[in-house]
């Protein structure tokens, strides 16, 4: 007997790294997933991999696109009949700078991807969910939801901004079952960034790949980066009947960087 | 197969309550338990009640005592041969000591005190002890959501609970790279006994009922509600369990979406 049997979730970003470490977490206990991605081809990888047979579901759509995160819960309730978890979870930066060199675009992307993606997505389940009283959004948010590095402007500012939607949101539907919260993990190894790492380490002034993941390491508790399954870990303890006490909380999972 | 399986865990103030419901957890996942309280009598009921054989045991102590909170942690050792958890949750504030600063005595400071931040301490050193030899541990206190935030009339208990965060956010830096994660948990009320017994007293001090006391907290709270053991009882297991290993110094929230931060 699964932790999420008869659950269905649906998961931005979820054909690799914390998003596909989250849908295994829970498909592992029952529940059935919508992945999401905006590559086809990447997603059908995804679900061979997977191997879950009914259990999983590739939906493509652009985290960025108003219409592709909406379209997510209505595919959910379409291919499984209900959506009881959503988690916000697609994100990340491209070509980022500080502030003097920020350009608009940058700034609007990081803004679509990081914030308007998670209301989006949030406002859209709760239309769902808040008549079936019952529900649960986790929202990937990052230790600079709650700290700043310099040259990632966008990133801290959207990353607090989910912070502060996700307390709010906690209050409105937190006595009729619905529970909202953040993770908030520390530097993890992911594809993203390692693909976008080393400009990153660039535009922050700390010139290497290995440099940047030793700024975020040193800061920490543990002086190595976090790891996907410690962040589905906790995810998954969100997600089940357990969690049903635990809203507006900001996880850290962060190997103790954070000072509050 | 449970997550915690040839663990070995340290639950003060194990017989009722959180501890109580935290040790069952962490025997159905697989852990050896021992338990501890002042009375050997509620000891024994919550051994008989709980019926896990050998695989719980119960040690009598006073956490308020250094010599009582240390040989409840060697005494887990001798039993079951190492500690690989400390639940560090014994605590609370005697009628005593609900006052309003300007009124509050030094022995009422004193006493919650001992009673919630030395313990936390004398356990904690002592668990490290034979944690950092074998390079592993999981050290869990009990605080609360006034180690974050502060209630009027009850500032030992504030202050005692933010010590403890304070502690654990040093002591996580300090064995961060040697297997070791030190986190708080940080509930809301709870109805559990200690809060039954002394609950009238604290809400009298404030001029409210009992009844309205609990419904004072749970308006805080996003959920319009207290909480319950069993919440704090499954974030400890993820804590305690293997793959948390990443996840220390944190003071986490299970107050039902009551604190700011």
């Amino acid at each position: 007997m699964g932790k999420l049997d008869g659950k269905v979730a649906a998961i931005t970003g979820g054909t690799r790294s914390i998003g596909r470490g989250m849908a295994e977490a829970f498909i592992a206990e029952g529940a059935k997933v919508i992945v999401n991605g905006r590559n086809e081809e990447k997603g059908r990888i995804c679900i061979e991999e997977i191997n879950a047979g009914d259990s999983v579901t590739f939906y493509k759509g652009d985290a960025t696109k108003q219409a592709d995160v909406e379209g997510i819960v209505d595919f959910a309730i379409s291919t499984y009949g209900k959506l009881d978890i959503m988690c916000l979870n697609s994100g990340g930066l491209a070509n980022t700078a500080p502030v003097a060199q920020m350009t608009d675009e940058e700034w609007e992307l990081e803004m679509d991807w990081n914030l308007n993606h998670v209301f989006w997505g949030m406002r859209k389940s709760f239309q769902h969910m808040i008549p079936r009283e019952s529900g649960r959004v986790i929202v990937t948010s990052s230790v600079e939801g709650k700290l700043g590095k310099a040259g990632t402007p966008g990133y801290n500012a959207t990353k607090h901004g989910v912070n502060g939607l996700v307390k709010g949101a906690a209050k409105e539907v937190g006595p009729i079952g619905i529970t909202v919260n953040a993770l908030l993990p520390g530097i993890i190894e992911t594809d993203i960034v390692r693909s976008t790492g080393p400009e990153s380490a660039v535009a922050m002034g700390v010139g290497t790949y290995e440099n940047l993941i030793g700024m975020f390491t040193e800061e920490s508790a543990i002086k190595r980066p976090n790891t996907v399954e410690e962040v589905a870990a906790v995810a998954l303890l969100l997600a089940s009947d357990a969690g049903k006490n635990m809203t507006g909380m900001l996880f850290p999972i962060d190997g103790g960087t954070m000072p509050y | 197969m449970g997550q915690l399986d040839g663990r070995i865990a340290c639950v003060t103030g194990g017989t009722r309550g959180i501890g109580r419901a935290t040790a069952e957890a962490f025997l159905r996942e697989g852990a050896k338990v021992v338990v501890t309280g002042r009375s050997s009598e509620k000891g024994q009921r919550a051994l008989d009640e709980i019926d896990a054989g050998d695989n719980v045991h119960f040690i009598s102590g006073d956490v308020k005592r250094r010599e009582d909170c240390e040989a409840l942690i060697q005494g887990t050792v001798d039993k079951y041969g190492r500690i690989d958890i400390l639940f560090a949750n014994a605590g609370g504030v005697n009628n005593s000591s609900f006052a309003p600063v300007a009124e509050m005595s030094d022995e009422g400071m004193e006493d919650t005190l001992t009673w919630n931040f030395w313990h936390t301490f004398w356990t904690m050193r002592a668990a490290l002890n034979h944690m950092i030899p074998q390079q592993h541990g999981r050290i869990i206190a009990t605080s609360s959501v006034e180690g974050k935030v502060g209630k009027p009339g009850n500032s030992s208990y504030v202050v005692a609970k933010h010590a403890i965060n304070g502690l654990v956010k040093a002591a996580a830096h300090e064995v961060g790279t040697l297997g070791i994660t030190v986190n708080s948990v940080c509930p809301g009320l709870i109805e559990t006994d200690i809060v039954k017994e002394n609950g009238p007293d604290y809400a009298e001090s404030m001029g409210m009922t009992y009844e309205e006391l609990l419904d004072w907290f749970g308006k805080e709270s996003a959920i319009q509600r207290i909480n319950e053991v069993e919440d704090v009882a499954e974030v400890c297991v993820l804590l305690a369990s293997d793959v948390a290993a990443g996840i220390t110094g944190s003071l986490l929230s299970i107050d039902g979406g009551t604190s700011p931060y």
